[in-house]
């Protein structure tokens, strides 16, 4: 039988988890790709931060100059705060609603596919559509806030002034960035939900688990893996939501909403500053890599195994 | 590699769309530079036998396109084409940047003159226009001298006007001015104590300000600053002059310009912060009578008109704005001067023309000569005309004609009379220092005090 196995794998591996690994080769396509539109790109932005450029002539070497400005300039350290929170109360707010609606829609109901079709849609908008949509929406002389004064009025919402406070500014762009792209991760927990073999609710069923039991005792653990999935899309699509920043509130009331990602864009493509708007790039590429790695590792996605081995 | 590796297969999928986002930005940037410094090399050999025309990606294209085409029908134009080429408006100033030290930047271009043509001036980059208008003195006395200024740097003139002059006027609702028994404001008095009496008659906003775009806020300053100060204390800080925002004048203006917004004139405190010109918001509030006052640039008229429209391409606009402007509701007027200030009452501010500046390495000086002729003629001042802009030739007074006549001579005499006609801010600086002043005039609405706001205008960059 062994002479069936290729050679100098079986050989090679004293554990079997490398058994039927393609070789590096396989991997080229990818390595160049990332190379060539991520690493390329990194070096000439990290040489960048060390120069002033606005775009017109040659770059010229400035030393430390982009650096120390930036780390003196509190909008900076400001936008990497916001970023941090508008990350997090992402993950916050989308991951239970994606979570329940996901599962929901794994299951056989009437009308579930109708219904999952249609909740589908904002994820088919471009994100520049959604945000141009929402700021009519939610203008407070012709918008939702002045049809429904009654809840707007009642002091959580700012009056209706939505982007005049730092608060409610913050509470749009969640509740936006909730409303696109929970359809996505609600089609990851779909996914997730379904491959969940029938056979453990019908075991618990007859050891009498009722369905909250059942969802608390099966359904998340077996979703656990699916769940540090679309954490890290979160996080890493959180860490450079850029786009609803530009249209729904343009960074404002005052700084209050400018993200890191979007101080950049400023930085670049306002003043002309691509030095320091550099900075600012290689900074937030850093941390996004630090931070994915450290979720890998403290997740334990890089020992991520099967959650149905046994059955 | 085996680290390398184990990092690629579990992290890459995270880590790298992470990176690809963070840098993407700044590596549009990149590009660039790598093409500054080949094609710098190759700048000398331009195109032969043609001139290359780039102008502003929007709705107005029409006429820049037929003058093209008139160009090309001429002598000249059989031996050097013009090429018209576009780049849309958003992105506009961002691209020209790229590549104007690149083989591929235009013969002649449009532009706002100040300080957008400034940094491509110190550069090296444009020609002088004297020499032009010396062999052609049209070119020069055709146009309204105070419109030409506006695109000289030092000695020498860099544009020709090609599109329309658009002053920042205040416009307002006659009707609802009228039903509420209060007068046009000829005095900053008058102004704020019509906010006051409209505030009480249930007009809610007063003086609507798309202060969610924060440009539109600036304009108020323009204009306090004018009337109390006179034009050199922004003229002398354009020169480099730091010292003049911690002035007295300055200081008289901030606190004229507070009074007013804490008056309530704007709304509750900040509420401006939530309205926005661009989407027509603003547009909305005074067609609907939630605001009796709007300051802002001429193009407001067709904003106004054009509200709640449903029409398409080139019909009519058919909305409640255009039913509002047909009803003769829309008003306006000059702004109102300032008692005891050293301003001129007809001094303007706003966007003081566009123009074709011209590339110094361009290989066909003389073609160029010929195409920018044709900004002169009839015709050209007949075809802007009908788009509504409103051309600042000295023969457009005779060729005005049609349903907003009247509102076109009005502009045309105000921008004849006017001593001294102000850039807006954000376009006479360098556009580097466009965020600071848009973030210092709008957090002073908001809440800074007139030392955080002296300090952040003293951080400008110096334009000359």
């Amino acid at each position: 039988m062994t002479t069936l196995t290729p050679r100098g794998r079986t050989g090679r591996n004293s554990g079997g988890a490398r058994i039927g690994r393609p070789s590096f080769l396989w991997s080229m396509p990818a390595i160049t790709f990332f190379a060539l539109f991520a690493i390329v790109p990194l070096g000439v932005v990290a040489w960048l931060s060390f120069n002033s450029w606005d775009a017109i002539g040659s770059p010229h070497w400035v030393g430390t100059a982009n650096w120390s400005a930036m780390f003196s300039d509190p909008v900076f350290l400001k936008s990497f705060r916001i970023t941090a929170l508008l990350t997090a109360l992402g993950i916050v707010t989308q991951t239970p609603v994606s979570l329940l609606i996901g599962v929901w829609a794994a299951g056989p109901q009437r009308n579930r596919a109708v219904l999952s079709a249609l909740y589908f849609i904002p994820l088919l908008m471009s994100s520049l559509a959604i945000s141009v949509v929402w700021v009519s929406l939610l203008n407070p002389y012709f918008g939702l806030p002045h049809e429904l004064h009654a809840v707007f009025g009642a002091g959580l919402f700012n009056d209706g002034f939505l982007f005049s406070s730092p608060t409610t500014a913050i509470g749009v762009l969640t509740f936006v960035g909730m409303w696109q792209w929970t359809p996505f991760h609600t089609l990851i927990y779909q996914g997730g939900a379904r491959a969940i073999p029938d056979v453990l609710y019908q075991a618990a069923a007859i050891d009498g688990a009722g369905r909250v039991r059942q969802f608390f005792h099966i359904t998340l653990p077996q979703l656990r893996n699916t769940m540090m999935t679309s954490v890290v899309l979160m996080l890493v699509g959180g860490l450079t939501t850029f786009d609803t920043i530009l249209v729904l509130t343009q960074g404002q009331p005052g700084t209050s909403t400018t993200s890191a990602a979007y101080y950049m864009y400023t930085k670049a493509f306002q003043s002309f500053q691509f030095g320091n708007a550099s900075v600012i790039a290689v900074v937030l590429a850093v941390f996004t890599t630090l931070l994915s790695l450290i979720v890998v590792r403290v997740s334990g996605w890089d020992r991520m195994r099967s959650t149905q081995e046994g059955i | 590699m085996a680290i390398f590796r184990q990092r690629l297969r579990h992290g890459a999928a995270a880590s790298g769309a992470a990176l690809l986002a963070g840098v993407a930005v700044a590596a549009c940037g990149a590009s660039a530079s790598a093409k500054t410094t080949i094609k710098a090399k190759a700048a000398s050999a331009r195109p032969a036998g043609k001139i290359t025309v780039l102008v502003y990606g929007d709705a107005q294209n029409s006429v820049e396109k037929w003058e093209v085409a008139q160009y090309n029908k001429t002598p000249e134009g059989h031996k050097v084409k013009a090429v018209f080429e576009s780049i849309p408006g958003a992105d506009y100033q961002t691209k020209l940047q790229t590549i104007m030290s690149t083989s591929s930047a235009p013969d002649i271009f449009f532009n706002w003159g100040g300080g957008s043509i400034e940094q491509f001036q110190k550069a090296g980059l444009l020609m002088p226009l004297n020499g032009m208008m010396k062999a052609n003195p049209k070119l020069r006395t055709s146009f309204l001298p105070s419109i030409l200024n506006a695109a000289k740097i030092g000695k020498n003139y860099y544009g020709i006007p090609m599109r329309g002059t658009q002053p920042v006027v205040l416009f307002y609702d006659k009707a609802l001015l009228h039903k509420d028994g209060v007068p046009v404001p000829k005095t900053w008095a008058q102004l704020l104590a019509d906010a006051k009496t409209l505030k009480r008659k249930g007009v809610s906003v007063p003086i609507a300000d798309g202060g969610g775009d924060q440009w539109p806020t600036q304009m108020w300053f323009e204009y306090v600053y004018d009337r109390i100060a006179g034009p050199s204390l922004v003229t002398d800080g354009l020169a480099g002059n730091r010292k003049v925002w911690a002035s007295a004048a300055s200081r008289k203006a901030l606190a004229y310009i507070k009074q007013l917004v804490q008056s309530g004139a704007f709304g509750p405190a900040k509420s401006w912060d939530s309205v926005k010109f661009t989407s027509g918001q603003t547009a909305q509030m005074m067609v609907n009578g939630i605001s009796a006052f709007e300051l802002m640039g001429s193009w407001d008229y067709s904003t106004i008109q054009s509200q709640g429209s449903t029409a398409t391409g080139t019909n009519p606009p058919n909305g409640p704005g255009a039913a509002f402007v047909k009803a003769g509701k829309l008003g306006w007027t000059a702004f109102p001067s300032i008692p005891g200030g050293k301003g001129n009452n007809a001094d303007l501010a706003g966007n003081t023309e566009n123009y074709y500046s011209v590339l110094a390495k361009t290989r066909y000086p003389q073609a160029v000569a010929d195409f920018l002729k044709i900004m002169y003629t009839p015709a050209f001042v007949k075809n802007e005309l009908a788009l509504g802009n409103l051309t600042t030739t000295k023969n457009t007074p005779t060729l005005i004609s049609g349903p907003s006549a009247g509102w076109l001579r009005w502009q045309y005499e105000l921008v004849n009379h006017a001593p001294h006609f102000q850039l807006s801010w954000d376009q006479a600086y360098p556009q580097t220092d466009t965020n600071t002043i848009h973030t210092a005039v709008a957090n002073y609405f908001d809440d800074l005090n007139a030392n955080q706001f002296i300090k952040a205008m003293e951080g400008l960059r110096p334009a000359a």
